[in-house]
Order: C-alpha cells, then sequence, then structure tokens
C-alpha cells in the first residue's frame, strides 16, 4: 500500500467542500455578503450631533451644515464629501485612509464572495481561499475600529478649532459598524479555525512558525523593507495631495479638499498635449527602436572579422553610458545657431543658418533621433545574445536546402527573435505612460518655445514641483493620473497576454 | 583541412557560405556598421575636439570636428581655481562608492532571500518589489516625504540612499544567485548543519564574483551620472553631483561669470565661455569612458541576463 499515494488521493477527495467545512464556507459566504451590504453607501457609519456647534467650530455661516449642502449622516464611503462641502482639512487625510480600507475590504469580500461560487481549490486545496478571506475580515474589522478611532480623532479635532465652543461626542458611530464588527470578528475566528485544519492537511504553516523557523532570513530582508517602505510604499499616501489645494502653510495632509478639481484643472488645460506627446513619442521610440536595435544586431552577428565586431559593439554601446548631461552638452554643441557644429557648416558654405532652438518642427525628429543613438546599444546586445543563442544546426541545414543569406535571417534569425521582442515590447508598453524624463529635459528643459510638441507628462510634473511649489497638488495629481493609466495598461496587456501565451506573462 | 578552414569560420560566428548575395551583404554589413559606428562617436570627438579649440575663434566661427588653434586655455580656465569642481569631484566619488557599497550588501540579502525555495513567502515579497515598478505615488509625494517628512533635504544621505536598489537589480542578482549555485548545494549545507548567515556568506558569495561586479557596475554608473537628486535636494554647493554642478554650469551664463569674477579678482578675466562648458563635459564623463572598455563586459553580461531573464 504506497501511503504517499493514498494520502493524495484523499487530499482531492477533500477538495470539494463536504462536511463541516461546507457548512463553515456557508456561514463566511453569509458573513460576507452581510458585511457587503452594510458597508454599501445605503446605510449610514458616522452620524453627526450638535450640528449647529459642529457648523460654529468649523466657522460656517449662519452656524448650520445645511449652508454648505453637508448633512448629519454619512456613510464611511462619502465622508469626503463632508470633509470638502465643511473645508475641514484636517479631516481629511484620516478619512481617506478609512474609505481606503473599506474599499479594499469591499473588493476583498467580493473576491472571496467570487471564489466561493467558482468553487474551484487549487493544489493546496482551500488554502489562498481562506488568506482572501483574512484579508476581507482584517480589513473590515480595521474599517469598523477605524471609524471609532475616526470619530474621537473628529470631536478632538473639530473642538479645538474654536476654542470656547465645546461639540462632546458630536461625531458618532452607528450601530451599523458595531453589528459589522462582530461580524467581522466572528468569521475571522472561524476561518482561522478551518484553516488551523487545511494546514494539517497540507503540512503548511502560518506566519509565526516561518518566522520562527527563517527568523534569520527575515533578518536578511528588513533592510530591503526599509528601503522600499521609504522610498515607495510610505509615499503611495501622498497620492492624498492630488485632491487637496496643496500648500505648506495648511500643512502636508490637512490641506484644503477639493475633490477632483485638480484633474479638471488638467484636462481642461494641459492633460491631453501631454498623454498625446507621451504616448506617440513611446510608440515611435518602440517601433524605431526595436526595429533598428534587431537590423543592428543581425549586422553584428553576421561579422566574420572578430575584431571589427568587437570594435562596432563597443562603439555602439558608448552613448549608453553617458549621463543625459553631457548628452545636452552634445546637441547644444551641435545645434547652436551661432557656433553649433551644423549652422558652423551651413554657414561655412554660404546657406541660412538653421535656429533649432526656436522652431519645434525640428524638434520630434532631433528628440527621436538622440534617443535612438543612445538606446542603440543596449537594445543590440540584448538581441545579440538571443541570435548567440541559436543553434548553428539551422543555418548548417539551412545552406544545405540551398537557402541564401536574407533567406535564412528572414526564415530563422527573425522567428527565432520573435520571443525576445515580444518581452520586450509588453515592457515597453506597460511603461507607454512613462516618458524619458531625463532625455527630455536635458534636451529641451525650459524652453517655453518647443513645449507644444516637446513637453511629456514626467518633464510637466518636475517643472510644476521644482518651479510652483504651490501647484504640487496639481502636479501630484498628473503624476497619478500617469500612475493610474501605467497600472491600467500594464494590467490589461499582461491579462491579454496571460490569455494568449502564458509563458510571456509579467506576472 | 578544408573542414577545418569552415570550422574556424563557424566559431568566429559567420554562419553563411559565400555566394553572390553573401558578398553583397558583406558591403553592406560593414558599411553599414561603420557609419553607425561614427554615428555613434562623433559627437564625442566634436565635444573633444571643441574642449581644445580656441574660445575666439570657436565665438567668430563656430566648431568644427577638428580643433580650431589648439590650446589647453580651457582646461586651464577650469583648474586655475578647482575648489568647486575638485569638490564635486569628490562628493560624487564618495556617493558612488557608499551607494554602491551599501546598495549591493542590500541588493544580495534581499536576492538571496527570494531565490530560497524554502522561504514561503519569497512569491509575495518579490511581487511587493516588482509592484513599485508599475504603481507609485509619483514624484511628489516621494520627494516630500524625503524632505518635509524626514527633513533630509541638503544631507548627503538622501542623494545615495534612494538609489541603493531597484527591483531590476534585485531580480538580476537573483538570477545571478540562482544561476552559480545550485538549489542542491544549499539544502545539503543545511543539512550539514549550517545557518543561512554561513551559506550566504562561505557558499553564495564566493562564487558570486560576476554578478557583483556586474550589479556593482550598473549601481556605480548610475551614481556617477546622476544629477536629478542634486538638483531636488542639494541646498548648497558642498553637496552637489559632479552631472549637476556640470549642468549648472552649462545652463546658467551667471555661473560662468561667477567662475570669470573668481578670476578677476586675481587678475584673471578671460574665462573662456564656450570651451570651457566643453571642457567640463570631457572632465566629468573622462572616468567613466576611460573605464568603459575594461568593464564593458560586465555590463553586457548584465543587460543581456537582465532582458532574457528578469
Amino acid at each position: 500500500m504506497n501511503t504517499a499515494a493514498a494520502s493524495k488521493s484523499l487530499a482531492t477527495s477533500l477538495n470539494r467542500p463536504v462536511g463541516s467545512r461546507r457548512f463553515g464556507l456557508l456561514i463566511a459566504l453569509g458573513a460576507s455578503v452581510l458585511i457587503l451590504l452594510l458597508t454599501l453607501p445605503l446605510l449610514d457609519w458616522i452620524s453627526i450631533s450638535n450640528a449647529s456647534k459642529v457648523a460654529k467650530s468649523l466657522g460656517i455661516e449662519g452656524n448650520k451644515l445645511s449652508k454648505v449642502g453637508a448633512k448629519t449622516h454619512y456613510s464611511v464611503l462619502l465622508f469626503l464629501d463632508f470633509v470638502q462641502k465643511t473645508k475641514a482639512g484636517l479631516l481629511g487625510f484620516p478619512a481617506a485612509l478609512l474609505l481606503m480600507a473599506c474599499v479594499a475590504s469591499l473588493v476583498l469580500n467580493v473576491m472571496f464572495i467570487i471564489k466561493l461560487i467558482i468553487n474551484k481549490p487549487n493544489k493546496k486545496g482551500y488554502l489562498g481561499v481562506f488568506v482572501n478571506a483574512k484579508g476581507a475580515y482584517i480589513l473590515t474589522i480595521i474599517s469598523a475600529l477605524g471609524t471609532f478611532a475616526y470619530c474621537m480623532y473628529a470631536n478632538h479635532t473639530v473642538e479645538a478649532l474654536k476654542k470656547k465652543t465645546t461639540i462632546g461626542n458630536a461625531f458618532r458611530p452607528t450601530w451599523v459598524v458595531i453589528v459589522v464588527l462582530v461580524i467581522a470578528i466572528l468569521a475571522y475566528v472561524l476561518i482561522k479555525i478551518m484553516e488551523a485544519q487545511e494546514r494539517k492537511l497540507y503540512h503548511e504553516h502560518g506566519l509565526l512558525r516561518e518566522i520562527k523557523k527563517n527568523w534569520i532570513l527575515f533578518i536578511f530582508f528588513f533592510f530591503c523593507f526599509v528601503y522600499f517602505l521609504i522610498n515607495n510604499y510610505l509615499p503611495m499616501s501622498g497620492i492624498y495631495f492630488a485632491f487637496t489645494q496643496f500648500n505648506f502653510r495648511d500643512g502636508l495632509f490637512s490641506s484644503p479638499f477639493i475633490g477632483m478639481k485638480n484633474f479638471e484643472y488638467l484636462v481642461r488645460a494641459d492633460l491631453w498635449k501631454l498623454t498625446r506627446n507621451t504616448i506617440l513619442y513611446n510608440i515611435v521610440f518602440i517601433t524605431l527602436g526595436n526595429t533598428l536595435q534587431i537590423f543592428f544586431a543581425i549586422l553584428v552577428s553576421q561579422c566574420g572579422v572578430k575584431w571589427f565586431k568587437r570594435v562596432s559593439q563597443t562603439l555602439l554601446l558608448m552613448p549608453h553610458f553617458v549621463s543625459y548631461v553631457i548628452l545636452k552638452v552634445l546637441v547644444y554643441n551641435i545645434l547652436e545657431y551661432d557656433i553649433g557644429v551644423i549652422n558652423s557648416a551651413i554657414a561655412a558654405s554660404g546657406g541660412t543658418r538653421i535656429d533649432f532652438y526656436n522652431t519645434p518642427a525640428y524638434w520630434p525628429f532631433l528628440i527621436t533621433f538622440f534617443n535612438l543613438w543612445k538606446g542603440l546599444g543596449y537594445g543590440t546586445v540584448v538581441y545579440l545574445a538571443t541570435i548567440m543563442g541559436i543553434s548553428d544546426e539551422y543555418y548548417e541545414a539551412a545552406k544545405i536546402d540551398g537557402a541564401n543569406i536574407f533567406q535564412q535571417i528572414r526564415y530563422i534569425t527573425l522567428p527565432l527573435l520573435k520571443p525576445t521582442f515580444i518581452i520586450l515590447l509588453l515592457y515597453a508598453i506597460g511603461g507607454i505612460f512613462k516618458g524619458q524624463f531625463e532625455l527630455f529635459w536635458q534636451m529641451v528643459g525650459n524652453n517655453g518655445m518647443l513645449f507644444n510638441v516637446t513637453d511629456i507628462l514626467d518633464t510637466y510634473v518636475y517643472r510644476v514641483t521644482i518651479s510652483q511649489p504651490m501647484n504640487m497638488g496639481l502636479s501630484t495629481a498628473a503624476g497619478l493620473y500617469q500612475s493610474v493609466f501605467g497600472l491600467i495598461v500594464v494590467v490589461v496587456t499582461n491579462a491579454i497576454i496571460k490569455h494568449n501565451n502564458a509563458e510571456y506573462a509579467l506576472f | 583541412m578544408k573542414n577545418d578552414e569552415e570550422k574556424v569560420v563557424f566559431k568566429g560566428g559567420t554562419k553563411i557560405r559565400k555566394g553572390a548575395s553573401g558578398v553583397t551583404f558583406d558591403i553592406i554589413k560593414y558599411g553599414l556598421l561603420t557609419i553607425a559606428s561614427i554615428i555613434c562617436v562623433i559627437p564625442f570627438i566634436l565635444v573633444i575636439s571643441g574642449s581644445f579649440s580656441q574660445n575666439d575663434i570657436i565665438m567668430r566661427e563656430g566648431y568644427g570636428i577638428l580643433p580650431k588653434a589648439f590650446t589647453v586655455e580651457a582646461y586651464e580656465a577650469i583648474f586655475k581655481y578647482p575648489q568647486e569642481i575638485l569638490n564635486a569631484y569628490k562628493m560624487t566619488i564618495y556617493y558612488t562608492v557608499v551607494g554602491t557599497a551599501v546598495g549591493l550588501a542590500v541588493i544580495v540579502l534581499t536576492a538571496y532571500v527570494i531565490s530560497r525555495k524554502t522561504f514561503k513567502y519569497r512569491n509575495t515579497v518579490s511581487f511587493l518589489i516588482y509592484f513599485t515598478t508599475i504603481f507609485g505615488g509619483g514624484m511628489v509625494p516621494w520627494y516630500l516625504m524625503y524632505t518635509t517628512i524626514l527633513g533630509l533635504k541638503g544631507s548627503t544621505f538622501i542623494i545615495w540612499f534612494p538609489a541603493i536598489m531597484t527591483p531590476f537589480f534585485v531580480i538580476l542578482m537573483r538570477t545571478f544567485i540562482t544561476g552559480s549555485v545550485p538549489d542542491a548545494i544549499i539544502e545539503s549545507a543545511k543539512i550539514d548543519g549550517a545557518g543561512e548567515g554561513r551559506i550566504l556568506l562561505s557558499i553564495v558569495l564566493p562564487v558570486l564574483g560576476p554578478g557583483l561586479a556586474t550589479v556593482g557596475l550598473f549601481l556605480a554608473l548610475g551614481y556617477w551620472n546622476d544629477w536629478y537628486r542634486s538638483s531636488l535636494f542639494s541646498t548648497s554647493k558642498a553637496t552637489y553631483e559632479l552631472q549637476f554642478y556640470l549642468y549648472n554650469l552649462i545652463n546658467s551664463a551667471k555661473a560662468l561669470q561667477e567662475m570669470a569674477d573668481a578670476g578677476a579678482t586675481v587678475g584673471v578675466i578671460d574665462v573662456p565661455s564656450q570651451t570651457t562648458k566643453l571642457a567640463m563635459a570631457v572632465v566629468t564623463t573622462g572616468p567613466v569612458l576611460l573605464f568603459y572598455p575594461f568593464v564593458q563586459k560586465y555590463f553586457v553580461s548584465g543587460i543581456t541576463i537582465g532582458a532574457v531573464k528578469g
């Protein structure tokens, strides 16, 4: 009797929810649906009593919240509306955090429900589903407890605004919050119990056991964790600035909350132009860049003379190694009106000088040229590596069949370059909203004459941040727009690829 | 004999027997590669020859491919009062050394962790690292994080810290680790009682030379060529990066005027305005181009591995 096989078949049979587990999952499903219904903005989570005193503290004319269109009962999902209407900037950021937690809990609860309905356990049984459920319930608990904390914070903050007004416990969580909290805690305990049983089945363990077992790896990882926390994850909270009228006087997280006003302004002003420039340049860079790189990789690979191959590869890669500041010097040296190389040559042969720095029409070509110039060597190396990996046998066989060199390239090299090309293309498409900031900034800089054809999202954000600190809300909004659409493009591209050809998928 | 000859040719990379089309192709490929190589190099030659030209003649006739009236006046002008540029040099070397060293240490530790198959959260961790490349808060929150919240504006720490690692370098290093140390060796060392620290130090690190060199050079190049962080965070010339010093110099006639004024107090009035910029560019990028031929192979291996497996 093969025990391994037996336990495996047992595990497979257990993959269908049976007996007590099916019962438990049904209860969890009910809990999630209930949480969903209670969280949606049909019911109110926060109620405001003493409305007139609150209004007085907030400095609202006539001491009436209704004067500015604010209500006295709010769902936690809509509370930012209150913050915006009453111009209570101090209440904004915690409300935004609360909103995030709430939305995240909703998303996870929905995912959990969908997973249960589809009912397709993977090779680790329901462990993946349980992780999802735990996440959903923890976030729900955080939302509920957060609402309590937020009400205390709001009472405290609003009272501190005007010295003589006392508002008491004006901001109060409603009964709904308590119900949600209880449901979420119970459901969490239930899932924990079921998870413990499931783990035994698959010889899995949780975070604590893992820390005990691999604590030194956690220490190794700690430095990386701190770095990405400071450099990437904590700054994500600054996304909030995009929705505020940012200024240093009111403070980073307490500037007035203005909703989508920054985005509205951007759409009216420059957003279309910036997006168009960013995307069009990237499309041109991707197409021309890859074509040239493949072309030159094939040329280099076909070189029989070794030293020539080495020297040409070295020279092609050289532009990659200089900074963009140097690029600026090079460009200036070549294009300057009075003393630039091109204009000197034109003047010497009796022609009229070209005023590059004041003529926008040249710049799409110039920028494209120098981008290709700087990137040619890098891409060539990448494609060359793939070509070098192609077995000689293919070419041998083709030669025996009488294929000439062009036919060999057409029918052997190019098809075998396709995977590399597709991977690079995917990365490039994922980054289509990210402009080549350094290239554009160093070539064009603050030259407003050229902005119409050279301004991209990245240069706009940098310029506004450097020169107009009062408009940082605006540049954050532009950056956020770029990030969000970039993310959407990546996810959609990846989904399409995964559907068609899973091995090329990015994640 | 004939077979031997053919074999040698194959080794050299030529995968064709010469026919009529082969000869045409030879002319095309060598011709095009020569032209492309020249285009890649010529801007450098223009700058170098410009930096050795006489400023007066340049102002009259403009730049050319060859130096006009060979002189080193531009370099003399730079090094007559070298405190600022030497300081920028010193700071850049400091940033490069510290940043690369700290960066390599953290990258190796991280890459080792996510290369361990027995680490339960390696996929989660990898994804959280990768996620930073597809979504972020943008430049403003990042900037405010370092300046207003951490209050680091003007320090030297802030110039090197943000660039110590990128997801790409971590993945690259992980590829080097999994490529050079088979999992079985690590597992058997574990069975023999070696801890993770011991495995990293005595099994992984000794064979990680090429990986360290490659990622280290990528890091060092990034530090040497950076001007961005100085432009955001430097508050005085004492912390300027070399590239930012150059950027300021070429951007403002004022900076050149300051140089001239500094000279004027001691009797030198003429700072060759145009050629000095080029000479500065040469001085700034000189070390990179000098090292480049020797370290090129590491970069090529990094680019290759990063592109194929990253």
